[in-house]
């Protein structure tokens, strides 16, 4: 028994050195950070694997300044204090730049730790305007902004849908409700929201609040939130006799949303989205590259990618790793995205943002309506 | 409206009844909080879908639904009761002895051992529950109830009644009302208590797997810490009945059923999980044992 343990002991150590060893390793090493387990693991897999494929091609080529790439990953749960803890971790663990986080109530947080670190970071996924109203210079996005996204939407409803009375639910997230508040405002005088309220994230019955909103007869219903509430809130609004059309925004544009409410449930909801990748010839290789690796592609898997590969070409140019040398390049470069060349501004922000509108059909998304 | 909002916390209510009465009759016997049970709901709800995956795979849900889903939770329950039957004899029956303290650890435990190997073994993502049945329906009174919800708070009525009558008339539900008097004076008029504890688990966890079952139907989205907020508002509800009471289990499950629906459609939504607990705290300063609790002299 006593040699057992010993032995165990011995291995116990060997791998504490052997851990202590990775840390002084000289690679270049990059985080991604967002909901790896959880309700919302799809987006953080997705993530995760855009970023694994742009630096094993980065490999394939030799690395960056000479050293091989090394991804750090990080779990923020989808909660802000998890996202906190895993941004310090990230920093500690000496990552040269950050992929994340996919959802704005951490991205906003882990932010603060990053400009800290003086890391760079690039959120694929965080469409919230404020991540890049704080006035920090290393603070990047290559996804839209919420306001740009709640105005194709709102121009959509006005100018085609020409639907009058409007219910809008959130999530009481940053994202969800920004979303919402965002849509709202630019709705205008056009149109009626007979009902503004909140429901709260990882419930499962919303029947409650879909009852009140059935007696208003809403012709729209418009969700700022993620896929599995928006995914329930179809499914029962439609066990409860609600026709009306639903809407909702990029965080809810993912085939489980169609596979929670069911595909009858919902046909017709309308999504506000990017292009689709599929009809952009430059995304092709991209999209065979990454479904024979990892299965469909996901909703984000291509900003991750871009983000990464922006990330490295712009360490690459600085020739350091220096935070404030990448930062300098980050804003002064144009990059060559999947879908066509990016850009930063003052803020962080991309100069264009494309947002078009999609539909639910036969359980699949269709794009629909340009701007 | 009104109706409508009623249905809907009625169907709520008695899934949260039907959990509620494994925590209180647990309770009823050994005076201990059974955190694990929560859990027990959550394996229900994935073992019935890879019961029903496995069925359909054999192709009888081609040849029949109802009867596919009848066998299904058949399964179910039986898988269930047998991880409760094995949970009270590996974490709890050697502890019978030890401090109050010590099974209540043991069953806090054990929920986040079951919590971790199910996300281990099934994924960390969600999982959708075939939709069979579709949100098929009737309206009376423009009030909508799909044939599921109507199917839940019948089997949830039936089930409940059986249980009753169980406990009132049978041998089996003497000795356990017996147990739950007093474990030392029912051991020496020749019960076997240790039996009847593992009743009581297989029952509690059978009936935890219906209810993880049809709200896995219902929602048609599990994952595998469901078992967390379901286990503490089924603790709630058993609370607010008064713990250790089979019907005010039941009571208190339906009541924090129609409480949550009621006050998410009249007040606000955004307040749902607040409405159960200030009402828990306004009951348990007015009456601390409970709505339907006495003193603890019969606790079953």
């Amino acid at each position: 028994m006593r040699k057992v343990a010993a032995i165990f002991l011995c291995l116990g150590v060997a791998m504490i050195l052997a851990a202590g060893c990775q840390k002084k390793s000289e690679n270049v090493k990059i985080g991604v950070a967002g909901p790896m387990t959880g309700d919302q693991s799809k987006m953080g897999t997705d993530f995760k694997n855009g970023v694994s494929l742009a630096v094993e091609e980065w490999n394939g080529r030799g690395g960056v300044l000479g050293k091989k790439v090394e991804i750090i990953i990080g779990d923020d749960q989808h909660d802000p204090k998890q996202a906190v803890s895993v941004a310090n971790k990230i920093v500690n663990e000496g990552a040269v730049g950050i992929i994340g986080h996919f959802n704005s109530s951490c991205s906003i947080p882990a932010s603060d730790i990053y400009v800290r670190g003086n890391i760079p970071m690039i959120s694929p996924g965080s469409t919230n305007p404020q991540l890049t109203e704080k006035g920090y210079r290393n603070v990047f996005r290559v996804c839209g902004r919420d306001d740009q996204q709640g105005k194709v939407a709102a121009d959509f409803v006005n100018g085609q849908l020409k639907v009058k009375k409007i219910a809008v639910i959130h999530d009481k997230t940053t994202y969800g409700q920004g979303l919402a508040d965002e849509f709202r405002k630019a709705l205008g005088e056009n149109a009626d929201v007979i009902f503004y309220g909140g429901i709260v994230q990882g419930d499962k019955d919303f029947k409650g609040v879909l009852t009140s909103i059935r007696e208003k007869k809403p012709e729209l219903l418009f969700f700022g939130g993620i896929y599995p509430e928006m995914g329930l809130l179809v499914r029962q609004a439609r066990e409860l006799g609600i026709k009306a059309p639903f809407m909702s925004g990029d965080g809810s544009i993912d085939p489980k949303f169609v596979e929670i409410a069911g595909a009858q449930a919902a046909e017709g909801t309308y999504l506000t989205f990017s292009p689709d990748p599929k009809n952009i010839a430059s995304a092709k290789d991209f999209i065979s590259k990454y479904t024979t690796k990892y299965g469909e592609i996901g909703p984000y898997s291509i900003y991750a990618y871009d983000a990464a590969n922006i990330m490295l070409t712009a360490i690459a140019a600085a020739k350091t790793t220096e935070g404030e040398k990448i930062v300098d390049k980050l804003h002064s470069m144009e990059f060559n995205g999947t879908m066509g060349s990016i850009k930063f501004d003052d803020k962080g922000d991309v100069t264009v943002a494309p947002y078009v509108v999609w539909v639910t059909e036969d359980g699949k998304f269709v794009e629909k309506w340009k701007p | 409206m009104l109706l409508q909002q009623l249905i809907n916390g009625l169907t709520l209510g008695s899934v949260y009844a039907l959990i509620a009465l494994g925590y209180t009759m647990v309770y009823g016997i050994l005076e201990l909080i059974n955190f694990a049970h929560g859990e027990i709901y959550m394996l229900g709800a994935y073992l019935g879908i890879i019961i029903l995956g496995f069925l359909t795979a054999a192709g009888l849900t081609a040849y029949s639904v109802p009867l596919a889903l009848a066998l299904t939770l058949l399964l179910t329950v039986i898988f269930s009761a047998s991880y409760g039957f094995t949970v009270e004899k590996i974490a709890y029956r050697p502890l019978r002895t030890a401090p109050k303290l010590s099974p209540l650890i043991s069953a806090i435990g054990v929920s986040i051992f079951l919590q971790n190997y199910v996300m281990i073994t099934q994924g960390a993502t969600d999982k959708v529950f075939p939709s069979l049945v579709g949100n098929a329906g009737f309206s009376i009174l423009s009030t909508r109830i799909t044939f599921l919800q109507a199917s839940i708070i019948v089997v949830s009525g039936i089930i409940m009644a059986l249980l009753h009558a169980f406990i009132r008339k049978t041998r089996t539900g003497k000795a356990m009302r017996a147990v739950a008097q007093d474990r030392s004076m029912a051991s020496l008029v020749g019960i076997n208590t240790d039996t009847i504890i593992s009743v009581t688990f297989i029952i509690g966890s059978g009936l935890a797997a219906v209810a993880g079952l049809m709200v896995s139907m219902y929602y048609g989205l599990v994952n595998y810490f469901i078992g967390y907020s379901a286990g503490i508002k089924a603790f709630t509800a058993a609370v607010l009945g008064g713990i250790g009471n089979i019907p005010g289990a039941m009571f208190g499950g339906i009541l924090l059923g129609l409480i949550e629906s009621l006050g998410s459609a009249y007040i606000s939504s955004e307040y749902k999980d607040v409405y159960a607990f200030i009402i828990l705290i306004v009951i348990l300063l007015v009456r601390p044992s409970g709505l339907l609790g006495r003193d603890a002299e019969e606790k079953i």
